[in-house]
């Protein structure tokens, strides 16, 4: 670990520079110390790094040596995170699935294996970025590697599945972007109008589940009608 | 109660605070004023708090009537400024009577203007900052982009005394002057020819440059393509160098997080004057080190 200045009003706590579920894991414990910290003005946990704002009551070497100490106490506990799986329904089917052509030319995979494939797996959010409440999941099984676009889209359509390289993710606004949009999702991931406005955290953990298109349209009118209950829809 | 009629809205005419704090780890953008010391000082002339909402007004200032009397307050950019087409003083506490028109002209310097108003602003908040959100505005925060013929309701403050705060204690506007900067977390991945270049030549800022990003013209002299950084954090003041060689500098409604490496980063202080600078004014950066 290693600490650096970042502005006159922030510092980058850098882990070992690699996607690793473990080094995540090292960034999200020292995240969940430091959100009660109260020179702590903001922090972005990011895959292997953890910027960290502060106050003008603090110092960046009073703060360097409290994260150096919470984090030595960090390392030798136990590093899991408790995270209880978080199941997303997504149709895979046109007129969602805008990508899944492309995704099985270079993956080799048919549409049915992609989506097995991507229903198997039990993602970790490893940050949160790009857009407002867009989470980063990953990994992804090494069949499915798939290069972003060679041209990013204008907009993309909130709900968006999305794959880039061995990362996925799901859209939660109307953004551009360049990732394999294999599906979407009727639930929203991103409601502004709730105190918690992100279904997904850094450090969730996640499983998506392939519905069909009239699943997709029964979902959405739920939605729309705020009668939709992710909990009780999966008992 | 008095209410603001925008006859006309202004260029780009926006609510402000001092931001949203602590919800960057939800890829929440920070927002708020891009001139933060004006913004303040803009309240502080009419008795507010610091982090009260502001109007922060974009080089073609709006066109308002005022129907009720109330104080206001204006400071940052000199818009040319008018109460029924008389000049009015910037960094001033200014009565004002109902049925008064307050309008703006030429921009003469700086790009933005805040614009206080005494007492309790009716609009919404949303986690804790009243500042446009760049995501999902119409519900989020919707009266904050100000549009033609928008009612703005202000619960009235105590009267304050006439304040003018002294011309050596105002900001500086200057473009001149080089804008001052710390290393950045890549600061050492650069050469020393782009280092020489970064700090040496002039920039200019680019006309799709925005509250997300100053986006700078020219390419780092001698520029070679840097490995990609694994995404992590950026802060409105971080410069990160694009693939072109080409520096954006990120102001405050920037991204949380981003790719590029991060050559420097803007003291809190000169960020305040950057957000004058406009679309074709040419910057150059101060490497400054760390107390």
């Amino acid at each position: 670990m290693k600490i650096v200045r970042f502005g006159d009003s922030a510092l980058l706590v850098n882990f070992e520079q690699k996607i690793d579920e473990a080094i995540n894991n090292q960034v999200l414990s020292l995240y969940k110390q430091l959100q009660e910290h109260k020179e702590v003005t903001f922090l972005i946990p990011a895959y292997c790094s953890l910027t960290v704002g502060f106050s003008e009551n603090t110092s960046f070497k009073t703060l360097s040596k409290q994260i150096e100490e919470l984090n030595s106490k960090i390392q030798s506990k136990n590093l899991e995170l408790n995270s209880k799986i978080i199941h997303i329904p997504v149709c895979y089917e046109a007129p969602y699935a805008l990508d899944i052509n492309e995704v099985s030319e270079k993956t080799g995979l048919t549409q049915q294996e992609i989506i097995d494939t991507h229903c198997q797996e039990t993602y970790k959010v490893y940050m949160l970025g790009f857009v407002a409440g867009f989470a980063y999941l990953g990994s992804l099984p090494e069949q499915l590697f798939c290069p972003r676009k060679a041209e990013p889209r204008k907009e993309v359509l909130a709900g968006s599945v999305g794959l880039a390289g061995l990362q996925t993710g799901i859209y939660p606004a109307n953004a551009p972007g360049g990732w394999q949009i294999i599906g979407r999702t009727p639930i929203p991931t991103f409601n502004p109008k709730t105190e918690n406005p992100t279904l997904l955290k850094a450090g969730d953990a996640v499983k998506f589940k392939s519905i069909s298109s009239s699943e997709f349209e029964e979902i959405e009118k739920q939605v729309s009608s705020n009668t939709f209950n992710l909990e009780e829809y999966y008992g | 109660m008095a209410r603001l009629h925008f006859l006309k809205p202004g260029l780009q005419t926006t609510i402000q605070d001092l931001g949203r704090q602590g919800v960057q780890d939800l890829g929440i953008p920070i927002n708020g004023a891009m001139d933060k010391a004006s913004a303040q000082l803009a309240n502080q002339l009419v008795g507010n708090n610091a982090n009260s909402p502001v109007l922060e007004i974009t080089l073609l200032g709006p066109k308002i009537q005022f129907e009720g009397p109330c104080q206001i307050a204006i400071t940052g950019a000199d818009l040319s400024a008018e109460i029924n087409g008389n000049t009015i003083p910037l960094f001033r506490t200014i009565n004002i009577e109902h049925g008064d028109v307050l309008s703006f002209g030429k921009p003469l310097i700086g790009c933005r203007a805040y614009l206080a108003i005494n007492g309790k602003w009716d609009i919404q908040s949303w986690l804790g900052s009243f500042s446009a959100s760049a995501t999902n505005t119409a519900q989020t925060t919707p009266d904050s982009i100000i549009v033609k013929d928008q009612i703005l309701e202000i619960i009235r403050g105590k009267d304050q005394p006439i304040i003018t705060i002294s011309e050596s204690e105002r900001p500086s506007l200057s473009i001149e002057t080089p804008i001052k900067v710390y290393p950045g977390p890549e600061f050492e991945a650069f050469s020393a020819v782009e280092k020489q270049s970064f700090f040496g030549d002039r920039f200019t800022i680019g006309q799709d440059s925005n509250r997300m990003g100053y986006r700078l013209n020219e390419a780092l002299n001698g520029y070679t393509k840097k490995e990609e950084v694994i995404s992590s954090g950026v802060i409105p003041g971080t410069i990160q160098i694009t693939n072109s060689g080409q520096p954006i500098v990120l102001m405050a409604d920037a991204q949380t997080t981003g790719g590029y490496p991060r050559i420097a980063n803007v003291s809190s202080t000169e960020l305040d004057r950057l957000a004058h600078f406009k679309p074709g004014d040419t910057v150059r950066f101060e490497l400054i080190s760390f107390k």
